[in-house]
């Protein structure tokens, strides 16, 4: 496993990781859809948002959060601003789950990622389509809070890999 | 059950205001500048979007470096599957190729005669450049089918600019940076383009359905059923958005499909996308033009090219028609000569026919007046006992017998 001897500045790199792997993902918007299965996508930004702030709070600037949902909203083309809330409810809905919660357990987080990310797709969808009159597909946002909710706990058990090794 | 409404206010405003360790702005903060940036976004102010145009100038050419090994793993993976399918492809190709070659021929004249006809309708002549532009980022999203391209307002792209995949149309642009464009896809929800579907000669629009293929939508329900697998669709122009004639797709025929949904199949095939050309439209106006001096004078020699390759055009089919008339010509006179010669012989055939049948009414007569002499030589000879009688042979002779005996 990696372990770091002194907080050096690979530590330092290894830290901002997340960070650096939230901005890349959302300028080049990961999708791994090559076999083009209808509908098929899912929002990686949102796992990876949902497992630091809950996790790794302290070195998951919630500023750089903010910036890659504007990074986001310029790279797929939505009015500027629509990720970041999106983002920065996540950020408040784990914040919350974290002053409530006593004992962690994977599966609740699970179906708590499940219930947020429905509640964070349903205001951007009546965002878009009632204030900016946007025409968009259901299915596809149902689809891909499917496909979110069902690799977050592949993501996760990944994550957990990097995150002993931050503690090592 | 106060005390757990309590700790739920805590956690609440525990989540919005406090400030962990080492984050610098509070997540409640973050909201309200997320609200203020999307209301900002929904106006136009000329601040915001010279703004707007930095960022995504920045963010543009930042998502294309990012994207670089995605890309690569991406083409590998289509160049592989593309080797699987050479020879096929090769094949089905050579075929097309052919096919095209001869429908060139006759499509160049139609242009010709479309020229000539929207120059005498209209009053100018527009005369379109195709810029190539490569795309820098395609997403593929979902949601919004979109890509950018790495060609903006330096290089004259307009919103609305038509852009294209060889010579079918792909999308319009949506959105201009000084270096990048944004493309809406024709198969994004949002894209409605009017269209006509021929052989039918049906108006219509067809709207994107988001996933590679469009929709035939406003159209007269008794029309749809006479699509079939050989209608083709193509811009009608109407609106001025997009030129007209452009083509687009086909009909799709989908059996399994019990809907009145009637699917457009796109020429060109979105998610292989590399190079794109944009076109940049320049109308002249002819009367303008004429009127004044140095500062159209780039648009006037647009102008005397576009009548210039007009006139060229033109010569080349007359030259191409006199030369099939002077091959008629020199047919024709072959054909005349060898008529003349036919009538010749044929008109000596006669003639010798004439000269056989007098011949023939000739010895008729002899015959006839042998025969005649037989009976009555014998009453016009001259002899002892008939004095009155005419010399054998002569005229007085003959003309006696022919009249069976001499006549008092």
């Amino acid at each position: 496993m990696v372990s770091f001897k002194t907080k050096g500045p690979f530590f330092k790199l290894y830290s901002w990781l997340p960070i650096i792997i939230l901005i890349i993902s959302v300028l080049n918007e990961f999708n791994f859809n090559y076999l083009n299965l209808k509908y098929f996508s899912f929002n990686f930004p949102f796992i990876l948002i949902f497992f630091f702030t809950l996790k790794e709070f302290k070195h998951f600037d919630y500023f750089f959060v903010f910036l890659s949902g504007l990074i986001n909203d310029t790279v797929v083309g939505l009015p500027l601003g629509i990720s970041s809330l999106s983002y920065i409810f996540i950020c408040i809905a784990t914040s919350y789950f974290r002053n409530i919660t006593i004992r962690p357990n994977p599966i609740k987080d699970w179906f708590y990622f499940l219930f947020i990310i429905s509640l964070i797709n349903s205001i951007n969808y009546s965002i878009l389509t009632l204030f900016f009159s946007f025409d968009l597909i259901l299915m596809n946002y149902l689809v891909n809070t499917f496909f979110t909710f069902s690799f977050y706990i592949i993501f996760a058990s990944l994550f957990k890999f990097y995150l002993k090794g931050l503690d090592d | 059950m106060a005390s757990s409404r309590d700790d739920f206010i805590i956690a609440i405003r525990s989540a919005f205001l406090k400030k962990s360790t080492q984050q610098k702005f509070s997540l409640l903060t973050l909201v309200f500048i997320s609200m203020f940036i999307i209301m900002l976004s929904s106006l136009d102010f000329r601040v915001i979007r010279y703004l707007k145009i930095g960022i995504n100038e920045l963010v543009y050419r930042s998502a294309f470096v990012v994207s670089i090994p995605e890309n690569f793993l991406k083409n590998t993976f289509l160049e592989i599957k593309e080797y699987s399918t050479f020879f096929n492809d090769y094949k089905k190709d050579k075929k097309e190729l052919s096919n095209l070659k001869s429908n060139n021929i006759s499509s160049e004249i139609i242009q010709f005669e479309n020229k000539e006809l929207k120059e005498l309708i209209n009053d100018y002549v527009s005369s379109s450049d195709k810029i190539l532009a490569k795309i820098i980022v395609d997403q593929d999203s979902p949601f919004l089918k979109s890509l950018i391209i790495n060609k903006g307002s330096k290089d004259s792209i307009k919103i609305g600019t038509n852009i294209y995949d060889q010579s079918y149309l792909v999308g319009r642009v949506i959105e201009v940076n000084f270096k990048t464009a944004r493309v809406l896809l024709l198969s994004d929800l949002n894209s409605n383009v009017p269209v006509s579907v021929a052989p039918q000669n049906i108006q219509a629009i067809i709207t994107g359905s988001g996933d590679n293929s469009a929709e035939i939508k406003y159209i007269k329900d008794s029309s749809e059923k006479v699509f079939d697998e050989k209608s083709i669709v193509y811009t009608s122009g109407t609106g001025g958005i997009f030129k007209s004639g452009i083509p687009i797709g086909k009909i799709k025929s989908n059996k399994e499909d019990v809907s009145d949904k009637t699917t457009v199949e796109f020429y060109s095939d979105f998610s292989q996308l590399k190079y794109v050309f944009a076109e940049i439209v320049t109308k002249t106006n002819i009367k303008e033009s004429n009127l004044e001096t140095s500062q159209n004078e780039n648009s006037n020699q647009n102008l005397l090219d576009a009548k210039l390759k007009i006139l060229e055009d033109e010569l080349n089919i007359i030259e191409d028609t006199n030369i099939k008339f002077k091959e008629e010509n020199e047919f024709l006179k072959n054909k005349i000569n060898n008529l003349n010669s036919a009538i010749n012989s044929l008109e000596n055939k006669i003639s010798s026919q004439k000269k056989e049948i007098e011949k023939f009414d000739l010895d008729t007569k002899e015959v006839e007046f042998l025969k005649m002499n037989l009976y009555y030589g014998h009453k016009c000879r001259r002899s002892f006992f008939n004095t009155k009688g005419f010399t054998v042979g002569s005229d007085e002779y003959k003309t006696c017998v022919l009249n069976k005996g001499r006549k008092n």
